[in-house]
């Protein structure tokens, strides 16, 4: 849009220009001799005075600078070259200047810089007319070399330096600290106490703080290793892995829903996030676990592909119809995969160059679409794991499929059969928007009309009708050759149209609608006549929609001499009423049954309910949302990432500053993945390492060494400690890129031990503490908060895998999703299990800055907010769990000791499950005094509200 | 407010300087400073955030024209042609296909060109043309600055929804509320900066995106609450008594002052701290906001609150009400929306199917009382310092979808609008083409209209920047020019 009106606003600059020719022509004549205009003396001082403000230095809107030579030459994103030698009428540079539309001209109107006067506009002329000559060397600025930059440098192997208190370092990790810090005139904290230590490590290392045994047992530990022997039994743990893929997923903006406006779910993506914490637990080597990210495909990780569709997407349905929509599209998904792979492995916004050069980075645009070449073969959907697991379980899906016809068959005989326009009192049980049976005495016909008289609200609609004949087939089915028509439909094309009503697939998204509110029918005629007992009809069988329902209908079948009969209507049903509650249907009605048919098909439905659940898990467990492969897209720079403005053609090959890897565009799919997570792999690749190493550290001091984990580039911040860094980086490839390794070393480190005391003489001279005087104490993470008060009343569920437990009461979709509200069972398992539903914040715990899965989270915030207090003073959450809490002190105090008033063993253990510590005696007597008159629960919901509490100490 | 239900250190709390003098060592404002700098927003261009008062006033970039913003929001885009954005050329070609028009466009194939599906007529000194759809909304127009030449860059809902509130298609942008109470804070500090009032429908297409926080801190959020959601566990729990929690709050107090001065100087611990009193003061002023009952039943009966034969209009003009007292209460960013999410049109403005059908029962809901709220905020003096924007997130096609009787998406050519403090009173800036169906004169994007409310606000959006995984993020990305054109 806006292109359009430059180009238009182009036009007339360029037609005032030649005009002002005219004018110019005269005015030089006046002189005795055209002077040689000379570009420092008569040229620059007006680019300086009028144009350096934002084309000069950092500041280059539209990509135009015009401090230096080549540059200001070249041009700007959009009018390019600027200057063409010897012709002013086609230099962009004098329409802008001397243009006279308002809106175009430079310096724009609000700008506060004057505008060019009529000589210094004749000036400029003159000089491009004699050949815009600006000589070589008199630019003051210096083009940077945007390679030059320290993230892109090889790895370097630095010794630990020399340090004055020799005794502190631990190992060589401190060394380097320690420097830092001696060269600040700082020195280091002293240790902190053992149970600090203790729920430190245990926070970070799992997410969780450590039993009362564990405080007992470690704080007695007088063996010489025994730090080392809890850390090992922390990265020995299971807690393990969940606790680190946190971290993991926040980086690859994890999701269990689309995202984007449906927000539907995306039922087969928890099959990556196990992936991540089985690699983790595992702790498989650091390249691999790219590797399988990137092209796990080949080599039997099927889930761990999931990585490259982790971001929202617009499903294909939810696409706008026209070209245009769908190219947009496809490039914002493909972008995604980008902005993935290229943030999280090597620390660089790639995704900056999509419509222009990167401003700070060796990025070009060119890069950009040639990374998307390697990629562009990738689709946003569930595939089929290839393993001999799923292979299995496909037989098994089978064979509980073949039971679940056997059960239905078995159950068609208890319906009450519909007796239609009788009398008689209504018997049946009222519509049910998912899904109703109408079973009458066998009959013969080859015709069979569905006619709606009336719905609960404007047209009607069906998802599916089944007939069913004598032998239980369906005989309604477009496949079986049944053709449809009806009385007149809404059509939205791909989601209501008349073939949906017996194409075999459920949901609103493949259903028919009427095109008059409240009635309408369809006739389904079968190839030839049938003797059917049985319509199976719904609105919405996955359960999303109870508008639209027939509340008054009947079905008619046709007899060979062309009289309908009816066979079941909706007067034998109880009134229908819209509070129904929404899941509440089973698949078959069962009413008016004797207690010994009641009793068989409670049997059946119980059987029937087992079966679907493992067909569920059989189908779940072969699936994996982990994308589909195809030829790859033929790949085209876009002009200003204009999918309608395509440029040249583009072979995948990787950022050309940092490598020389080009493919051929015959290579094939998996191979084009492979070529760039080998490229990233590489030994000398120096990012990779150095990026994952500092994520590590971020894990453990809040902070990285580079603190912008994301952004390794130019614009990103510089590390604190570069030689660190790379001895960090050093020691994790000869680790075997192994990060248990680096998280051994962390928090075994005397850095780690310190105290988090803030002592006033560092606080002057490092007041953020990037040079580690003390350990920063930082606020829980939303789940560590939520697993510790689970872990604290002892409702803690350590089941591990699988699909997701429910934080709200709609897995996905459009209508909103209120919270679940009381949890039991699944949903007492840790929050890592939880169904992540994209940009809907946990009503509980997402204030404390749980990332949305929007964009990627590298660092979470610490925000403090009036709502986080609300939320965790007043929700069923805390109070539930208070109430647990209380409990499980009152049945150990009860069972550990035998005195009569309990009140303060009470506190003392609630205190010590709570903080690993006894309370003091001012506390005992503020608690106790607190706990007479108000109860524990009441002191438990406020333990869980206390700053130690929710610190990481 | 009642301060007796603060501890005596939460009522000291209330003044930041004591704050700093009261944690023991004096450190306090080192620490402030540090907690500051570790979370990245002490560089000068950025506003300075006191952790322990988040919404604190903070003074604008340059002199600002508005204080605060109510933006009302029509969810699923309303069309132009049956509102602001007069066609009358389409009167002769209603039933005529587009020559050289798309044959496909969101949602399928294209049908013939449509009339106005309502009539038009001049209204006050300007005569500006507009629909009898909206009749009350008609009678402000001498006061309304309309920006008619908008331009989308998707057309599809969620994305359009995302782009028109945090200017990016994609999920995971700040909201321009977020924004602005980042920027600015609030001037009241017992309420949230920054509410989002949802139709009582339901919510938005892109839902929480167009008030969620994205990167920005987690305060900035923006606070759902309408007539008839009350903010999430601003009450009690049922088995908590008030003397039991007022005894809780205090013994709170208590064992969080005993741990601070165990950490002295550590300017976290006391933020979590205030903000317990923060909140306290929230669950007395929200209530009382929320309590229409003392509005006069005149009030209620401009606004249509007591309109019971149809209470759907009711509830958004109860909203509409509760906008006022938000606003009247110094509340710097209100969101109202009118209008859920896709329904086949049923439940907001995405008229596909049966545009006129489904737009009479849309306008009877938004009219009334949406005009009744700008005049109730005009005559209590509140416009004089309140920005008023009405958006959609793109306009609708001139022509049916084949086979029915409403218009498609159309992100080429719409119309949205301002009004109040620092808008300039009776324009209409820009135009569409002759059908209305791309803008032609003055074509202008959502960050021009973004970069505007910005800029009314004393905000420069070029300036109000925050640095996320490399990037100095805007609310207006790399684009945006200010509107000059319909300032005051």
């Amino acid at each position: 849009m806006k292109a359009a009106a430059y180009s238009l606003a182009f036009t007339l600059a360029v037609a005032a220009v030649t005009v002002f020719e005219v004018t110019k022509t005269t005015f030089c004549g006046d002189d005795t001799e055209p002077h040689s205009v000379d570009f420092v003396r008569d040229v620059r001082p007006i680019f300086e005075q009028h144009c350096y403000a934002c084309h000069s230095g950092d500041q280059v809107k539209s990509g135009l600078r015009l401090d230096i030579k080549s540059e200001a030459l070249r041009g700007g994103d959009d009018h390019a070259p600027n200057i063409v030698p010897g012709k002013p009428e086609k230099s962009p540079l004098i329409s802008f200047v001397g243009g006279d539309d308002d809106a175009m001209r430079m310096p724009p109107e609000d700008s506060g810089i004057e505008s060019l006067s009529k000589s210094q506009i004749a000036t400029l002329t003159t000089w491009i007319e004699q050949g815009a000559s600006w000589p070589d060397g008199v630019d003051l600025a210096k083009l940077l070399d945007k390679k030059d930059h320290w993230s892109f440098k090889a790895i370097s192997h630095p010794e630990p330096p020399h340090v004055l208190a020799q005794s502190w370092p631990r190992n060589s990790l401190d060394s380097f600290i320690l420097a830092g810090l001696e060269q600040k005139g700082l020195r280091p904290s002293n240790e902190a106490s053992r149970t600090t230590w203790l729920r430190r490590v245990s926070f970070d290392l799992v997410g969780l703080p450590p039993s009362t045994e564990e405080v007992d047992r470690f704080v007695l530990d007088t063996r010489s290793d025994a730090f080392e022997r809890v850390v090992e039994e922390l990265l020995a743990s299971p807690r393990y892995g969940e606790r680190i893929t946190q971290h993991w997923l926040d980086v690859v903006r994890y999701a269990d829903t689309h995202g984007y406006e449906v927000n539907t779910e995306r039922a087969h993506a928890w099959t990556y996030r196990d992936y991540v914490i089985r690699a983790m637990n595992r702790d498989i080597p650091y390249h691999q676990f790219i590797r399988d990210q990137i092209v796990g495909d080949a080599h039997g990780e099927d889930a761990a592909t999931g990585f490259l569709v982790t971001a929202a997407v617009l499903l294909p349905g939810q696409i706008g119809q026209d070209d245009v929509s769908k190219r947009l599209a496809r490039q914002d998904a493909l972008n995604d995969i980008i902005v993935n792979t290229s943030e999280t492995f090597l620390g660089l916004s790639v995704g900056c160059a999509r419509c222009h050069d990167h401003k700070f980075d060796p990025i070009s645009q060119k890069d950009y679409y040639a990374m998307q070449a390697f990629f562009s073969g990738i689709e946003y959907e569930d595939r089929h794991m290839q393993s001999p697991e799923a292979d299995s379980l496909r037989k098994q899906e089978l064979e509980f499929q073949l039971h679940v016809t056997e059960i239905n068959q078995k159950l068609t005989h208890f319906v009450p059969l519909a007796r239609p326009a009788t009398n008689v009192q209504p018997h049946r049980k009222p519509v049910d928007a998912r899904l109703n049976t109408d079973r009458f005495s066998p009959v013969t016909g080859k015709r069979l009309r569905f006619t709606i008289h009336q719905t609960n609200n404007l047209e009607p609609c069906l998802d599916e009708i089944e007939v069913f004949d004598v032998s239980n087939v369906n005989v309604a089915s477009a496949a079986f050759g049944t053709t449809l028509t009806s009385s007149g439909d809404t059509v939205v094309l791909a989601r209501h149209e008349l073939r949906f009503a017996n194409d075999g697939q459920y949901g609103n998204s493949h259903s028919w609608m009427s095109n008059t509110p409240g009635t309408g029918w369809i006739v389904l005629e079968f190839p030839q006549a049938q003797t059917v007992d049985r319509v199976v009809w719904g609105r919405d069988r996955e359960g999303m929609f109870t508008d639209r329902l027939a509340t008054r209908y009947s079905i008619e079948v046709e007899d060979s001499s062309g009289t309908w009969h009816t066979v079941a209507d909706s007067l034998d049903r109880m009134p229908h009423s819209n509070d129904a509650p929404k899941n509440a249907s089973t698949s078959f009605e069962l009413s008016g049954l004797s207690p010994e048919e009641t009793q068989e098909a409670d049997r059946l439905i119980a059987e029937k309910k087992s079966l679907e659940e493992k067909i569920r898990l059989a189908i779940d467990g072969r699936l994996t949302f982990a994308g589909t492969f195809h030829v790859p897209d033929k790949v085209y720079l876009l002009h200003r990432g204009d999918p309608e403005q395509p440029k040249e053609h583009v072979s995948p090959a990787v950022l050309s500053a940092l490598g020389t890897l080009c493919l051929s565009d015959d290579i094939v799919e998996q191979s084009r993945r492979q070529g760039i997570s080998d490229w990233i792999t590489r030994s000398d690749n120096p990012l990779p390492a150095r990026v994952m190493v500092n994520r590590i550290w971020q894990w453990h001091f809040g902070c990285g060494l580079v603190e912008t984990s994301n952004d390794f580039g130019r614009n990103g911040a510089p590390p604190s400690h570069p030689e660190l860094l790379d001895w960090l980086a050093t020691t994790f490839i000869n680790s075997g890129w192994s990060l248990k390794q680096i998280h051994r070393m962390i928090v075994l480190s005397s850095t780690y031990r310190q105290s988090s005391e803030i002592r006033s003489d560092a606080v002057a001279l490092d007041g953020d503490c990037r040079l580690l005087w003390r350990f920063p104490s930082r606020r829980l993470e939303a789940e560590t908060i939520r697993d510790t008060m689970l872990a604290t009343s002892g409702r803690l569920n350590f089941t591990m895998g699988g699909r997701g437990f429910d934080l709200f009461q709609s897995r996905g979709g459009l209508s909103g999703f209120p919270p679940v509200e009381t949890f039991s069972d699944s949903g007492l398992r840790r929050m890592i299990y939880a169904h992540k539903i994209r940009m809907e914040r946990e009503s509980v715990f997402g204030a404390f800055d749980c990332p949305d899965a929007g964009q990627s989270m590298a660092k979470r915030r610490q925000s403090t907010t009036p709502i986080q207090a609300l939320n965790l003073m007043n929700s069923p959450f805390t109070l539930a769990e208070s109430k647990a809490f209380s409990k499980r002190i009152e049945t150990f105090v009860a069972q550990h000791s035998d005195t009569v008033d309990p009140v303060r063993s009470q506190i003392e253990y609630a205190y010590r499950l709570a903080f690993s510590r006894a309370p003091t005696q001012p506390e005992m007597v503020d608690a106790e005094t607190f706990v007479r008159e108000h109860g524990l629960t009441s002191l438990c919901r406020v333990i869980f509200n206390s700053n130690e509490f929710l610190f990481l100490p | 407010m009642n301060t007796n239900l603060l501890s005596s250190m939460g009522r000291s709390l209330l003044n930041r300087r004591e704050f700093f003098s009261h944690t023991a060592t004096g450190l306090g404002s080192i620490a402030l400073a540090n907690l500051l700098a570790s979370e990245g927003l002490l560089a000068a261009s950025h506003p300075v955030i006191d952790p322990s008062r988040p919404f604190a006033p903070r003074p604008p970039h340059i002199k600002a024209k508005a204080k605060n913003v109510l933006v009302i929001f029509c969810a699923g885009a309303v069309s132009q042609l049956e509102t602001w954005d007069y066609k009358p050329e389409l009167m002769k070609w209603d039933g005529k296909p587009l020559p050289g028009g798309p044959s496909v466009t969101f949602q399928g194939p294209a049908g013939n060109l449509a009339r106005p599906q309502y009539a038009f007529r001049p209204h006050g000194e300007t005569g500006k043309m507009v629909s009898d759809m909206i009749p009350h909304l008609a009678t402000l127009t001498d006061d309304i600055a309309f920006v008619q030449s908008l331009t989308s860059k998707t057309n599809t809902h969620g994305p359009a929804e995302n782009f028109l509130s945090t200017g990016f298609v994609a999920d995971g942008f700040p909201s321009i509320g977020a924004w602005v109470t980042y920027a600015l804070g609030s001037e009241n500090q017992n309420l949230p900066a920054f509410v989002s009032i949802p139709d009582p429908r339901g919510v938005p297409q892109a839902s929480v995106n167009n008030w969620g926080p994205g990167f920005l801190p987690a305060e900035f959020q923006g606070t759902t609450l309408s007539s008839k959601e009350p903010v999430r566990h601003l009450a009690l729990p049922q088995d908590i008594s008030f003397k039991q929690d007022v005894a809780s709050r205090s013994l709170l107090a208590r064992m969080n002052q005993r741990h601070l001065e165990m950490h002295p100087g550590d300017g976290k611990l006391a933020a979590r701290i205030a903000s317990y009193e923060l909140a306290a003061r929230m669950q007395l002023a929200v209530p009382q906001i929320s309590d229409l009952s003392s509005e006069s039943t005149h009030t209620l009966k401009a606004y249509g609150a007591d309109d019971e034969s149809n209470p759907l209009k009711a509830a958004f003009a109860r909203n509409c009400i509760l906008a006022r007292r938000l606003i009247e209460q110094g509340v710097r960013f209100v969101q109202l929306f009118n209008g859920a999410y896709a329904s086949g049109g049923e439940l907001n403005w995405d008229g596909h199917s049966k545009l006129k059908e489904q737009y009479d029962k849309h306008a009877a809901i938004l009219d009334q009382p949406a005009a009744a709220l700008i005049r109730d905020l005009r005559t209590r003096g509140l416009l004089e310092e309140t920005l008023v924007v009405w958006c959609t997130e793109f306009g609708r096609m001139p022509f049916f979808q084949k086979g029915a009787l409403g218009r498609d998406h159309n992100p080429d050519g719409f119309t949205c609008w301002m009004t109040g403090a620092g808008v300039k009173r009776g324009v209409s800036h820009g135009k569409t083409d002759e059908i209305g169906q791309k803008a032609v004169e003055n074509i202008l994007s959502i960050h021009d209209f973004n970069a505007t409310i910005l800029h009314l606000l004393g905000l420069q959006h070029e300036q109000l920047t925050f640095k996320h995984n490399g990037v100095d993020r805007r609310l207006t990305d790399v684009h945006g020019h200010v509107i000059r054109e319909i300032l005051a």
